[in-house]
């Protein structure tokens, strides 16, 4: 009776071993290890949590300034003074390239606000129509994943407030994230450079970045910078 | 005669309406402090210039503002003050900077930004630099890389994939056990 006993405890401890020590174990090792690797980027998953989790209506539409209002300004100048300046994660306008998925909101500036909800230009570049750089970031699964469509030739289109833009691809490169010769920030010449992430599905982080380069074709030129 | 006065507030209005917030355009105070942001320091007969991306930002910031000729003058003051810091550290570089010089040189930059009533803060490595407005908009901020990180929205996908491979794993390792001792 008492030999039953014991391999009945015996039993009941193997089990508690097996169906609540050993889960509660490999659950606490998971969370570590995913703190761990994964704790420089675990915004991303508390926003996108707190988004079912949240009793508060998050509306990530209002989390940004607009000042874009579409214009049909087909003119080859347009006046300093007519032109309102964005400021640092503001909405501006629009780019898309037709026939290769890409059609997002353009943002002044490249933070996490602008590449949530569109693409955004480096704020150590310029606006289409300042005659120099216009850097662009946007991320590989989202808004510029149809940048691996995109060819020789191709137009991209940018819509602002003061002016509709187009520019045509001259051509891409694969490189890393560090290298500096891959953008020109002193150019004296209106260009565009887009990047993104490569390869284009990837998972997780890495340090390569696919870039597009094009040369303004037509839009309004900003006068009148320097009063 | 109160009809032409309603004519005239009601064009007041919608002149003042249709001028921009911030208009575009450099006026000759901000170009100076440009142009002297583009001179460099001689530090040990190296040439070192402040980086393009600092004066596309302060170029951008300066096409949403209006400084007066005094601003102007102070920022510039300052500017040529840390320039001369910079060349009598004795230094070939600015990576060469003790902590307390890069300190020194934030103070400058600081102070510069205090002209505008904005605060300049450096980052982990005191190398990089972000100035605040008075409102607690970022004006420039140079604290990442110039190509920044444009995958990370796929660490969602990364963690559903780990937690599935982890899932497996745990999965896989108490079929072992249970087939040991079987």
């Amino acid at each position: 009776m008492k030999k039953g006993k014991s391999k009945k405890n015996r039993k009941s401890k193997k089990n508690l071993k097996r169906f609540a020590i050993f889960p509660v174990i490999i659950c606490l090792c998971m969370l570590l290890f995913l703190g761990a690797v994964l704790a420089p980027t675990a915004g991303s998953l508390i926003s996108i949590g707190s988004m079912f989790m949240s009793d508060k209506q998050v509306d990530y539409s209002k989390s940004y300034d607009n000042i874009f209002i579409p214009t049909d300004n087909e003119s080859d100048t347009i006046d300093a003074s007519e032109v309102e300046f964005p400021g640092i994660n503001k909405q501006f306008g629009e780019l898309r390239i037709k026939n290769r998925a890409v059609d997002a909101k353009l943002f002044f500036g490249d933070s996490s606000i602008p590449l949530r909800n569109g693409v955004g230009v480096y704020a150590g570049s310029f606006i289409p129509g300042y005659g120099r750089t216009i850097l662009v970031a946007g991320h590989n699964n989202t808004f510029f994943n149809g940048l691996k469509n995109v060819k020789k030739g191709d137009t991209v289109e940018i819509n602002t407030s003061y002016g509709n833009y187009s520019y045509k691809v001259t051509g891409t490169k694969l490189t890393t994230d560090t290298d500096k010769k891959a953008y020109d920030l002193t150019a004296e010449k209106e260009n565009l450079v887009m990047y993104t992430c490569y390869p284009f599905d990837t998972l997780g982080l890495t340090n390569k970045r696919f870039f597009v380069y094009a040369d303004k074709v037509s839009g309004p030129e900003i006068t009148g910078l320097y009063e | 005669m109160k009809k032409i006065v309603a004519i005239i507030a009601a064009v007041a209005i919608v002149a003042f309406s249709t001028v921009t917030a911030f208009a575009a355009g450099l006026n000759a105070s901000e170009q100076s402090v440009l142009s002297n942001m583009r001179s460099p320091a001689n530090m040990k007969g190296n040439s070192v210039y402040v980086p393009a991306s600092y004066i596309n930002q302060a170029e951008s910031y300066f096409n949403t503002i209006d400084m007066t000729a005094d601003q102007a003058g102070r920022i510039n003051g300052l500017i040529s003050q840390g320039r001369s810091f910079l060349e009598g550290t004795g230094k070939a570089s600015v990576s060469e900077l003790t902590s307390a010089e890069k300190q020194t040189l934030l103070g400058y930059a600081s102070a510069a930004a205090g002209v505008l009533k904005m605060s300049a803060a450096a980052g982990s490595d005191k190398s990089k630099v972000k100035i605040i407005s008075k409102s607690g908009s970022v004006v420039v901020d140079d604290s990442g890389n110039v190509i920044k990180a444009t995958g990370t929205e796929s660490q969602l996908l990364s963690i559903v994939l780990i937690s599935v491979l982890g899932g497996l794993f745990v999965l896989s390792s108490y079929g072992l056990i249970k087939g040991k001792r079987m």
